[in-house]
C-alpha cells in the first residue's frame, strides 16, 4: 500500500515562497511525475514528503496517516537523489544492505534480498567494488537497487536519471517503468524533462512557481492543458501562443488577431481577450491559391516564412503572422522558399482558448440551459 | 556501379591538425627547463632552512662542541647518542611528552569531534560567531597567553585561585607543584588547540555533502547510527591529519609555554623532549648531546608521520 495525500502544502525559505499552497493525491500504485521547470519547488516538495524538510503549513497523510510531524526514518519510504548519494565509505553490497542493517535485520536475510535486488537491476557482478569504481549509470543502479531493497510503502526519485547520457537515460527510463508495472508499487518521480514525464507517467502534476498547474494523465497534459503555462510546457517545438479575440458573428464563434481568422462552432459570447494555443504539428501549410488554404471552419493564419529548420524526421518552418513567429512542423519533402507568402490552417478541434487575464483554459459547454442562475451575460464559455 | 562515401578525413582536414603542432614541437626544448625554474624558490628556502641546518644536526650529533665558535669541534662517533639515551631526564621527558600527547589528542581531536556534532543543530550567523569565538585563542601568541594564564591562576590574587578558596578547596601555586605543572600546561596549550581543532573537524563535516546523512535517515538509520556509521567514517581522514598535527605540533606548541610558565620545572615534572633538548644545548651547552638528541626526536617522529600519511591513504575515499 502507499496512498499520499498532501493538503494545503507550502514551504517558504525566508522571501522565497518554493511551494505554495499544494494539494495531491497520489493513489497506490501511482507513476506521479513532478514535472515543471527548474526552480519550480519539485526537489523541495519531495523533500516534504520524504520528511526531509519540514513544511511551513499543510499537512501530509500515508495510507490515511498523518505523517507531518513523523521523522523520515519511520515514514517507510525510500528514496532515490539525485546526486546517488551512494556512501562512499562502504562497498556496494554495505551499501545496499544498509537500509536492513539498520533495522536489525538477520543476516541471512539480509544477504538473500541483497542478492535478489542486485540481480534484479542486474549489478551482481558489482557488489565488491567501492562506488567511485562505478560508472555513472552502474552508480544509478545501486541507487535504484537501495530502494528496492526493502518493500517501502512508497518510491522516491529526485531526477535519478538527469546525470546520464541521453542512450542510456531513454534504456533507463524504459527500465523504471517496466520496474514499476512490475512493483505495483506507488512512484512520486521529479523530472524536468517532459519526455520523462509523458513515457513513465500514469500522473503528471505540473508545477509552476512553486503552484500547481495541472494534473492528469500524460494525455489530458497533452491534449487539454489547463493553462497557458502548460500548453508552452508541453511539447516539443513549442506550442504556439499568440493573443487574440473571442467573439461571435452570424451565430458563430470566432477568434480573430492580426493574420489570424477562425470560425468555432455556433454559440454566442461576449467579447473576450483570450490566448489562442495551436501545436506545430496540428498546423499544416498551403500556398495562398490553394483549395486547402480557405477552409470552412477552423483557423487561418497568413504569413510569411522566414526560416526552415531540418528536425530530421521533419522539418520545422517558421513563419511571420502579425507579430507573432509561428512555427509549422510538416514533412521535409515540402519546400518552402524562405519570403513566400502561406496559409497555415489548422482544425477546430486542435485551437485551445486560454483566458489572457487568468491563463485558464477556456472550453466549451453545450448552450447552458435556461434555468441557469447565472447572469444573462456571463458567458457561455466557461473557465 | 556503388561509389564508397568518404570521410571526412581529406587534405583540408589534416592541415588543420598538422597547424599547430608544428610551433608546439619546436617550442618545447626551451621550456624543458622552465618548470624547475618555478619551484627554485620554494627548494632554495627548504634546502637552506631545513635541509642543511638538518644535515649539519646530524653532523654536530656525532662531535663534541660547546658551541664557543673558537673552541675545535672533536669526534666522538655514537658516543652521544649512548650517553643521551642513558640520561633520566629524558626518559621523564619522553614520558612527559607521550602524556601531553595523549592529552592533547583528547582536547583536539575528540572535543573538537564532540563540540562539533552537538553544534551541529547551530545554523548561520550564531555557528559562525561560536566557531570565531572557539577559534580566536589559536591567534593568541603563547607569550600573551602565558601571561594571562599566570595572572589567572596567581597564588595570591589569581581569580582561579580565589574561587577554589571561596569554594573551600585552596589550590596554592599550581606552577609550583610537580604534581599539578603538567596539568596546568596541558590547560593552557589546550585551551589554544581547541580552537585548531574544531577549525579542522567544521571544515571536514562541511565537506561532506548532507545528502548522507539524509538518505541514511530515509533508509530508517536513528540520529545516532548516522553519526558512527556515516559521518565519523567519512570524517575519518580528516581526523587523521588532526591527529596527526597534534603529535607532530604539541611538542612545539608546549615549548613556549613551558619556558615561560614553568620551565620544565619543578624538577622536570612538565618538560617535554624540545624543552629538554634546547636545555642540553643552550643550557649546559653541549652540542653534540642536544643534537643527538634532535636526531633521535627526528627519525622518530618521522616514522610517526609516515604511519599516519599511509593510514590517511587507506581511509580516504574520493567524494563525489
Ligand atoms: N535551502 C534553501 N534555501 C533557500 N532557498 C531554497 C532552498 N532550497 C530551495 N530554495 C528555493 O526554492 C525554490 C525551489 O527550489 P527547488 O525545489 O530546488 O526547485 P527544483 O527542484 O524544481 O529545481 C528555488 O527558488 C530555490 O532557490
Ligand atoms: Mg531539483
Amino acid at each position: 500500500m502507499g496512498r499520499l495525500v498532501l493538503s494545503q502544502l507550502s514551504r517558504s525559505f525566508k522571501d522565497v515562497t518554493a511551494v505554495d499552497n499544494i494539494s495531491l493525491v497520489v493513489e497506490d500504485g501511482d507513476f506521479l511525475v513532478l514535472l515543471g521547470p527548474s526552480g519550480c519547488g519539485k526537489t523541495t516538495l519531495l523533500r516534504m514528503i520524504a520528511g526531509l524538510l519540514e513544511p511551513t503549513s499543510g499537512t501530509l497523510e500515508l495510507d490515511g496517516l498523518d505523517i507531518t510531524d513523523l521523522p523520515s526514518r519511520h515514514r517507510d519510504l525510500a528514496m532515490v537523489f539525485q546526486s546517488y548519494a551512494l556512501y562512499p565509505h562502504l562497498s556496494v553490497a554495505k551499501n545496499l544492505a544498509f537500509p536492513l542493517t539498520v533495522r536489525r535485520t538477520n543476516r541471512h536475510d539480509v544477504s538473500r534480498r541483497v542478492a535478489e535486488v542486485a540481480d534484479m537491476v542486474d549489478i551482481a557482478h558489482l557488489l565488491e567494488r567501492k562506488p567511485r569504481e562505478l560508472s555513472g549509470g552502474q552508480r544509478q543502479r545501486v541507487a535504484v537497487a537501495r530502494a528496492l531493497v526493502r518493500e517501502p510503502k512508497a518510491f522516491l526519485m529526485d531526477e535519478p536519471l538527469s546525470n546520464l547520457d541521453a542512450k542510456l537515460r531513454t534504456a533507463t527510463r524504459q527500465e523504471l517503468a517496466a520496474l514499476h508495472r512490475r512493483l505495483g508499487a506507488t512512484f512520486v518521480y521529479v523530472t524536468h524533462d517532459q519526455v520523462e514525464a509523458m513515457t513513465m507517467a500514469t500522473k503528471i502534476a505540473l508545477l509552476n512557481g512553486g503552484r500547481l498547474e495541472q494534473v492528469g494523465t500524460p494525455d489530458e497534459l497533452y491534449d487539454r492543458p489547463a493553462s497557458v503555462f502548460a500548453a508552452g510546457f508541453m511539447g516539443s517545438p513549442a506550442t504556439n501562443l499568440l493573443d487574440a479575440r473571442l467573439s461571435s458573428s452570424n451565430g458563430a464563434i470566432t477568434v480573430m488577431a492580426p493574420g489570424v481568422e477562425a470560425v468555432l462552432w455556433e454559440g454566442e459570447t461576449p467579447e473576450r481577450e483570450i490566448v489562442l494555443g495551436i501545436r506545430p504539428e496540428h498546423l499544416s501549410l498551403h500556398a495562398p491559391g490553394s483549395v486547402a488554404a480557405a477552409p470552412t471552419s477552423g483557423a487561418a493564419l497568413r504569413g510569411v516564412v522566414e526560416l526552415c529548420e531540418n528536425l530530421g524526421r521533419e522539418q520545422l518552418v517558421h513563419c511571420r503572422v502579425g507579430a507573432h513567429r509561428i512555427g509549422v512542423t510538416c514533412p521535409r519533402e515540402q519546400r518552402w522558399e524562405e519570403g513566400a507568402v502561406v496559409v497555415l490552417g489548422a482544425s477546430t478541434e486542435h485551437l485551445h482558448l486560454f483566458d489572457r487575464a487568468t491563463g485558464r483554459r477556456l472550453e466549451w459547454r453545450a448552450e447552458p440551459p435556461l434555468t441557469q442562475h447565472a447572469a444573462p451575460n456571463e458567458p457561455a464559455l466557461s473557465v | 556501379m556503388f561509389t564508397e562515401v568518404q570521410g571526412p578525413t581529406t587534405t583540408a582536414a589534416a592541415a588543420v591538425v598538422v597547424g599547430p603542432a608544428g610551433p608546439r614541437a619546436r617550442r618545447r626544448p626551451r621550456s624543458a627547463w622552465l618548470p624547475y625554474l618555478y619551484i627554485l624558490p620554494a627548494v632554495a628556502l627548504l634546502l637552506v632552512w631545513t635541509y642543511w641546518p638538518l644535515v649539519q644536526t646530524a653532523g654536530l650529533s656525532l662531535q663534541d662542541w660547546n658551541l664557543i665558535p673558537t673552541k675545535p669541534k672533536t669526534f666522538v662517533g655514537v658516543e652521544k647518542y649512548q650517553k643521551v639515551l642513558s640520561l633520566p631526564e629524558l626518559h621523564q621527558a619522553l614520558a612527559n611528552t607521550v602524556a601531553y600527547i595523549l592529552a592533547f589528542l583528547g582536547i583536539s581531536v575528540a572535543l573538537p569531534v564532540l563540540f562539533a556534532l552537538l553544534s551541529r543543530r547551530v545554523q548561520g550567523r550564531a555557528r559562525t560567531f561560536y566557531q570565531a569565538l572557539i577559534f580566536v585563542p589559536f591567534l593568541v601568541t603563547p607569550v600573551a597567553t602565558s601571561a594571562v594564564w599566570r595572572w589567572l591562576f596567581a597564588p595570591e590574587s589569581g581569580t582561579i585561585p580565589a574561587i577554589a578558596t571561596t569554594l573551600g578547596t585552596p589550590m596554592g601555586n599550581i606552577f609550583r607543584d610537580p604534581d599539578s605543572s603538567m596539568l596546568s600546561i596541558v590547560v593552557i596549550v589546550g585551551w589554544q588547540m581547541l580552537g585548531f581543532g574544531v577549525l579542522v573537524v567544521s571544515a571536514g563535516l562541511a565537506g561532506i555533502s548532507p545528502d548522507y546523512s539524509a538518505a541514511a535517515s530515509i533508509d530508517g538509520a536513528s540520529q545516532r547510527q548516522i553519526t558512527w556509521r556515516i559521518v565519523l567514517p567519512l570524517l575519518s581522514p580528516s581526523l587523521v591529519f588532526l591527529a596527526l598535527m597534534t603529535i607532530l605540533l604539541s611538542a612545539q606548541w608546549t615549548y613556549p609555554i613551558i619556558d615561560l610558565v614553568t620551565q620544565g620545572g619543578p624538577g622536570n615534572s612538565s618538560t617535554n623532549i624540545y624543552y629538554l633538548l634546547y636545555q642540553f644545548g643552550f643550557r649546559n651547552f653541549d652540542a653534540g648531546l642536544s643534537s643527538a638528541a634532535g636526531m633521535l626526536f627526528f627519525a622518530g617522529f618521522g616514522i610517526v608521520a609516515v604511519i599516519f600519511v599511509e593510514l590517511s591513504e587507506k581511509l580516504s575515499f574520493h567524494d563525489n
